[in-house]
C-alpha cells in the first residue's frame, strides 16, 4: 500500500519536469472506469475463492448461491496451516521456484543478449531450436524427462524439478528478454564501448540497468510457473519432502469427494503472497529506461 | 564490429542445459511413433491410425478455434490495460498488483472456480443474471453448444491477459521521454501518442508475446481438461488434451507420440515461420 | 520397460539403477491419500510380524493417479506394489507393465467372482482385488412424503421410476438426476447397467462386434437419456458428474441419484436434515438389475525391485481382515464382509447390489470404446442426435476400434 502511493507521487513529477510540456494523458473518469473494471474482472472469481474459503461446508454448495456466509469461520485456514502438509510444501515451493527462476534468468540474459546484439550463422534455427521443449506436448515428454532425471539420478530431488522447471521457463524467458535488449538502442552500448568497456561489462552496467522492467516482468512469468506447474511435480516429486503446493492442493480431494473449504483457503495462501511479492517489486517496473539513461 | 562467433559464446549454456534435458525427450518421442508397444518398428501405422480417428479433424479446427480466439482478446485487452496502467493515477500501484492476480492464481483453481460459477444451477453468474431478470431462464454456459467454447476462451482470456498486460506494460515504461516529448510538440493528443509513439514502440514485444500466446494455446490443457474435459460430444476438444487421452487414458504412447510428432512438426514451422519474418524486420541489430 | 526405451537407456541404465535400488526387504507401496490411516495401520501390523521387511509407504493422490503409475510404469522407476482401479488392471498387463499374480492369490473362492474376472486377461491373474462396490439410487425420503409417495416402497421397474421421478419434478425440483459431463466413467457406471438389465450390451461377448445400437441397447439409451430430455434431471446434467449430482441431492433440489455408498457419509454430514432412503437400481419389468462393479486391486509392475518381497506382503493384504481394514467401501472377499464395519443397515441395499455387479470387458480398446459411447450420449443430450442414430454412429467407431 505504502509504496505503491509512493510510486504514484514519484512517478508523476518526474515526467512532468523531464517532459516540460504536459502529457496527454487518459482522462480522469476514463481511468476511473478502466480501473474499476478491470480490478473488477480481475478480483471476482478470486474473491469468490477468498469468500468459499471462510464458509462452512453446508454454505459452499446452495440453491441459490449465498453472497455473505452466516457465520464466517476460519477452520479451513486452520485445517490448511495447521493439520496439513502445506506450510511443509509451501517451503518446498519456494526453493523450487526461486531456484529455477534464478538460474532460468541467468541463462537466459546471456543467451538473450546473443541473440539480440549478435548475427551469426543459424541464429533463427537455434532461436527456434530454444523452443523446443516448449512446443512438444506435455503428454510425450513427461516419461521419457523422468527416465532423463532418473539417469541424472535426480529424482524426488529439489534439482530434479529444478532443472525440469528450466525447461518449461528458459525457452521463453530468453524469448522475452530478447526483445526488451533489441528495444534497447544500439547507440548507448557503442558509446560505452568506445569508451573502453569490455563485452561484459557492457551487459551488466548498460544494457542490464536500462531492462529491468524486462527482468522483473520475466522473473515474475518464471516464478508463477513453477509456483503453479502441476502434472511435472506431481510425476517427479513424489516424496513429502519435495512435494509442491498445487501437490498440496490435491491432496484435499478424495476419491469422490473434495474438502473445497481447504482447497480455496489453501489458494488462498498460495496466491497472496505472490500478489504481495509483486506489489513490492513495483518500485523497479517504474522508471527503468529513462530512469537509467538519465543516470547514465 | 563484432566477431560472430561471440554471440554464439552468449547463447551455448542456455542451448546446453537445453539440450541435455531435452534431447532423450524428442529422439524418445519419435522412436516411439514409429514403433508398437513391443518395441517392433512399424513404418507410419500409428500416424495412420491417429489420422483416422473422427476426432483427430475435429479437434484440429478446435485448437485453431481456441488459439486463435485466445490470443486475439488476450493481446488487444492486454495491452489496452497495459495502457491504462501505464498513466499516473493514484492508487496505481494496487490495481497493477490486483490485474496480476488471475495470472497467479492456480490455474486448476481458477478453472474449478469459474466451472463452479458457471454452472447452470449453483453458478453466481446465472443467479446474478436472473435475479434482476436479465435473462428468464437459467443459461447452461459450458452445456450449449454455441456457449461453451467461447465462455472457455473468456476463461483463458481472464487467464493470461494480465501476463500481456504486465509484459506490454514493461514495455511501455522503456520507451524514451523524448519520444514522448517528440509527439507533444506536434501536438498530439492521447490517442495520437498510442498510435504513434507507443504501439511501434512496444510492438517487438507484442510481437514476441504473441508467439508465446501461440505457444501457451497450443499447449494449454489446464482449463479446458478441468473444465469438460474435451466434451460436451468433443465439442471442446483440442490436440494436446486428445494427445493426453490417448497417452494417458488409452495407454497407447505409440499413437499418442505419433500424434505428438505431427503436432510438433505443425507448431515448429508456425514458429520458424514467425522468426523468419521477424527477422527480416528493420530494427534487428546488425 | 518397453524396447525403445531400452535401446535408448541402455548405455546409462546402469547408472539408473545404481541410484534408485532399493535394498533387498524393502517394499515401496503407493496408496490413494484416502488410505493412508489405514494403510499405516496394516503397514505396523506387519512390520511387528515380519521385521526383515520393511514397507515404504508413499500417499498417491487421486487428482491425476492414472498420469503418475503410468509415467512410472512407463518409465521403468516404479514402486513394488500400487492400489489401483479394478479397470485400469488391464491396460497395464496388455501392455506388459505388471506381473501376473496367481501365486499370490489363496482361497480363490472366496472372492467374489466378478472381481476376479475384472483382472483376469489372457487367463491369468494381474491384480488382487481388496475393495468392491457397486451403484444403487440414494433417494430423499422426505420427498417422497411430501408428493404423497411411500417412502418405504420405492420403484422398482423402469415404468415406476420414471412415473415416480415425475411425481418429484416440480418447482426446481428434479425428480432423477443422471451424469452427462465430468470423466467418461460417470455416465459408463450410470447407464451402461440400464443396457446390461435390457439384456444387450456395448460390444459382444467376444469382443467382435458393436452392439450398442441393437434395439435393446438403444432402448436402455433412451431410457436414460429421456430422464434428461423429458426435465426430469436438472438443467445442468450435460456438465454434471457424480460429485455435482450428490451436490445438488445435498441441496435438496435432486430427489433421486444413482451413486455409490461412499456419498452417504457426505451427505449426512453436509444436510443432516435429509432422510437417505436407498432402492436397488429399477429393472424393465421381469428381468434382473444390474450395475457395473467397481473398486481397487493391488497391482506389482513388472519393473519392481523386490517382487518377492512384495508378494509376501501382498499375501499378507489379501488377508480378509486386511481387506476388512483398508477398504473405503466393501471388501472383495466375503469372509471379510462378516466384520461389524460392514453392518449399518444403510448399506444393506448397497450390499444387495454386489451379486449384480459385473465387470466392464476386457477389450485394450475399452477406453476409447467407451468415449465413443459417452460422445453419442453427449450428442443426445445436447439435442444433435435421436438415440438411434448417437448410437450408430459410436457403433461404427466402435466396430473400428474392435476390428484393430
Amino acid at each position: 500500500m505504502n509504496s505503491g502511493t509512493q510510486n504514484a507521487v514519484a512517478g508523476f513529477p518526474a515526467l512532468k519536469e523531464e517532459g516540460g510540456l504536459k502529457a496527454p494523458g487518459l482522462g480522469k473518469p476514463l481511468i476511473f472506469v478502466g480501473s474499476v473494471l478491470v480490478v473488477l474482472v480481475c478480483l471476482f472469481p478470486f474473491w469468490w475463492m477468498a469468500l468459499s474459503s471462510i464458509k462452512t461446508l453446508r454454505e459452499l454448495y446452495t440453491i441459490p448461491p449465498i453472497w455473505w456466509p452466516e457465520s464466517p469461520t476460519l477452520g479451513n485456514y486452520y485445517k490448511v496451516l495447521f493439520e496439513s502438509n502445506i506450510p511443509r510444501y509451501f517451503l518446498n515451493s519456494v526453493v523450487i521456484s526461486v531456484g529455477s527462476t534464478g538460474l532460468a534468468l541467468v541463462l537466459a540474459i546471456f543467451a538473450s543478449y546473443g541473440f539480440a546484439r549478435f548475427d551469426f550463422k543459424g541464429k533463427p534455427l537455434l532461436q527456434a531450436c530454444v523452443l523446443i521443449g516448449q512446443l512438444l506436448p506435455t503428454a510425450a515428454i513427461i516419461v521419457p524427462l523422468f527416465v532423463t532425471l532418473r539417469v541424472l539420478g535426480l529424482v524426488n530431488t529439489y534439482w530434479g524439478l529444478i532443472l525440469v522447471y528450466m525447461i518449461i521457463t528458459l525457452p521463453l524467458s530468453v524469448w522475452m528478454l530478447t526483445s526488451y535488449f533489441k528495444a534497447i538502442p544500439v547507440e548507448l552500448e557503442e558509446a560505452a564501448i568506445i569508451d573502453g568497456a569490455s563485452r561484459l561489462g557492457v551487459l551488466f552496467r548498460v544494457t542490464l540497468p536500462l531492462s529491468i522492467p524486462g527482468i522483473v516482468a520475466v522473473i515474475v512469468y518464471a516464478f508463477v510457473t513453477t509456483w503453479n506447474e502441476f502434472i511435472f511435480a506431481l510425476c517427479f516429486a513424489t516424496d513429502s519432502s519435495v512435494k509442491t503446493l498445487p501437490i498440496g492442493l490435491a491432496e484435499f480431494s478424495t476419491e469422490f469427494n473434495t474438502d473445497w473449504g481447504a482447497v480455496m483457503a489453501a489458494s488462498v495462501i498460495m496466491t497472496l503472497p505472490i500478489a504481495l511479492l509483486f506489489l513490492s517489486m513495483q518500485r523497479l517496473f517504474v522508471g527503468g529506461l529513462t530512469a537509467g539513461a538519465t543516470k547514465g | 564490429m563484432y566477431r560472430p562467433s561471440t554471440g554464439l559464446l552468449f547463447v551455448l549454456p542456455a542451448l546446453i542445459v537445453l539440450a541435455m534435458l531435452i534431447a532423450y525427450p524428442v529422439a524418445y518421442t519419435g522412436l516411439l511413433s514409429v514403433t508398437d508397444g513391443q518395441g517392433n518398428f512399424v513404418g507410419m501405422s500409428n500416424f495412420a491410425k491417429v489420422l483416422s480417428a473422427r476426432a483427430t479433424p475435429q479437434a484440429f479446427w478446435n485448437t485453431v478455434y481456441w488459439v486463435v480466439g485466445s490470443i486475439v482478446f488476450q493481446v488487444i485487452l492486454g495491452t489496452a490495460t497495459a495502457v491504462l496502467l501505464n498513466q499516473t493515477f493514484a492508487g496505481r500501484a494496487i490495481v497493477r498488483s490486483i490485474t496480476l492476480i488471475p495470472w497467479v492464481v492456480p490455474g486448476i483453481v481458477a478453472a474449478t472456480t469459474w466451472a463452479w460459477m458457471f454452472h447452470t444451477e449453483f453458478g453466481i453468474i446465472n443467479y446474478m443474471l436472473t435475479g434482476p431478470g436479465i435473462i428468464d431462464q437459467p443459461i447452461g454456459w459450458l452445456t450449449n453448444r454455441d456457449t461453451v467454447m467461447p465462455v472457455l476462451i473468456a476463461i483463458n482470456v481472464w487467464k493470461l491477459f494480465p501476463f500481456v498486460a504486465i509484459m506490454v506494460l514493461a514495455g511501455l515504461q522503456s520507451i524514451p521521454n523524448d519520444l514522448y516529448e517528440a509527439a507533444r510538440v506536434d501536438g498530439a493528443n492521447f490517442w495520437e501518442e498510442v498510435r504513434y509513439v507507443m504501439l511501434p514502440q512496444v510492438r517487438p514485444v507484442i510481437v514476441a508475446v504473441t508467439l508465446l500466446l501461440v505457444i501457451w494455446g497450443l499447449n494449454s490443457i489446464t482449463i479446458i481438461y478441468a473444465i469438460t474435459r474435451g466434451g460436451p460430444a468433443n465439442r471442446t476438444l483440442i490436440t494436446p488434451i486428445q494427445i493426453f487421452r490417448i497417452a494417458f487414458e488409452n495407454v497407447q504412447f505409440n499413437q499418442a507420440a505419433a500424434l505428438s510428432v505431427m503436432f510438433f512438426a505443425v507448431a515448429i514451422a508456425i514458429v520458424f515461420v514467425y522468426i523468419k519474418a521477424l527477422a527480416s524486420q528493420p530494427r534487428e541489430a546488425r | 520397460m518397453t524396447k525403445p526405451l531400452l535401446i535408448l537407456a541402455t548405455t546409462a541404465s546402469a547408472l539408473a539403477f545404481s541410484s534408485v535400488v532399493s535394498l533387498a526387504g524393502e517394499v515401496t507401496w503407493w496408496t490413494p491419500n484416502f488410505n493412508e490411516p489405514r494403510a499405516r495401520e496394516l503397514v505396523e501390523k506387519f512390520q511387528a510380524a515380519n521385521p526383515d521387511i520393511t514397507v515404504n509407504l508413499e500417499i498417491t493422490t487421486s487428482d491425476g493417479l492414472p498420469q503418475r503409475v503410468l509415467t512410472a510404469l512407463q518409465s521403468g522407476a516404479a514402486p513394488d506394489i500400487i492400489d489401483v482401479q479394478h479397470g485400469w488392471v488391464n491396460g497395464y498387463a496388455q501392455n506388459g507393465l505388471v506381473i501376473p499374480l496367481d501365486d499370490v492369490l489363496q482361497d480363490r473362492e472366496d472372492y467374489i467372482p466378478a472381481a476376479l474376472d475384472y483382472v483376469t486377461w489372457d487367463g491369468k491373474l494381474w491384480g488382487i482385488p481388496y475393495r468392491i462396490e457397486t451403484h444403487a439410487v440414494i433417494y430423499n425420503r422426505g420427498h417422497f412424503t411430501e408428493v404423497g409417495l411411500d417412502p418405504d416402497s420405492p420403484p422398482e421397474t423402469w415404468a415406476e421410476l420414471v412415473d415416480v421421478a415425475t411425481k418429484l419434478t416440480k418447482e426446481g425440483r428434479s425428480g432423477f438426476a443422471i451424469t452427462g459431463g465430468g470423466e467418461v466413467g460417470n455416465t459408463i457406471f450410470r447407464s451402461l447397467p440400464f443396457i446390461w438389465m435390457n439384456g444387450s450390451s456395448m460390444i459382444s461377448d467376444d469382443m467382435t462386434k458393436a452392439t450398442v445400437n441393437e434395439p435393446a441397447a438403444v432402448e436402455a439409451v433412451t431410457f436414460y437419456t429421456d430422464f434428461f430430455r423429458k426435465g426430469l434431471s436438472p438443467a445442468s446434467t450435460l456438465e454434471n458428474d457424480g460429485t455435482a449430482n450428490r451436490r445438488l441431492f445435498i441441496a435438496e433440489t435432486v430427489s433421486m441419484y444413482q451413486s455409490g455408498q461412499f456419498d452417504i457419509a457426505s451427505i449426512r454430514e453436509e444436510n443432516p436434515d435429509i432422510d437417505i432412503g436407498v432402492m436397488r437400481i429399477p429393472h424393465p419389468e421381469g428381468k434382473d438389475t444390474a450395475a457395473i462393479l467397481g473398486g481397487w486391486s493391488f497391482v506389482v509392475p513388472s519393473d519392481a525391485q523386490n517382487p518377492d518381497e512384495a508378494k509376501i506382503f501382498l499375501q499378507f493384504l489379501a488377508e480378509a481382515e486386511s481387506q476388512g481394514t483398508l477398504t473405503d467401501t466393501f471388501p472383495a472377499r466375503k469372509s471379510a464382509m462378516e466384520l461389524p464395519r460392514f453392518n449399518d443397515p444403510i448399506l444393506q441395499v448397497f450390499k444387495e447390489m454386489l451379486p449384480y455387479g459385473r465387470p466392464v470387458p476386457a477389450e485394450k480398446n475399452w477406453v476409447q470404446i467407451s468415449q465413443a459411447y459417452f460422445n453419442g450420449i453427449q450428442s443426445i443430450l445436447l439435442g444433435d442426435m435421436e438415440p438411434q442414430e448417437a448410437m450408430d454412429v459410436a457403433a461404427e467407431e466402435i466396430q473400428a476400434l474392435l476390428d484393430e
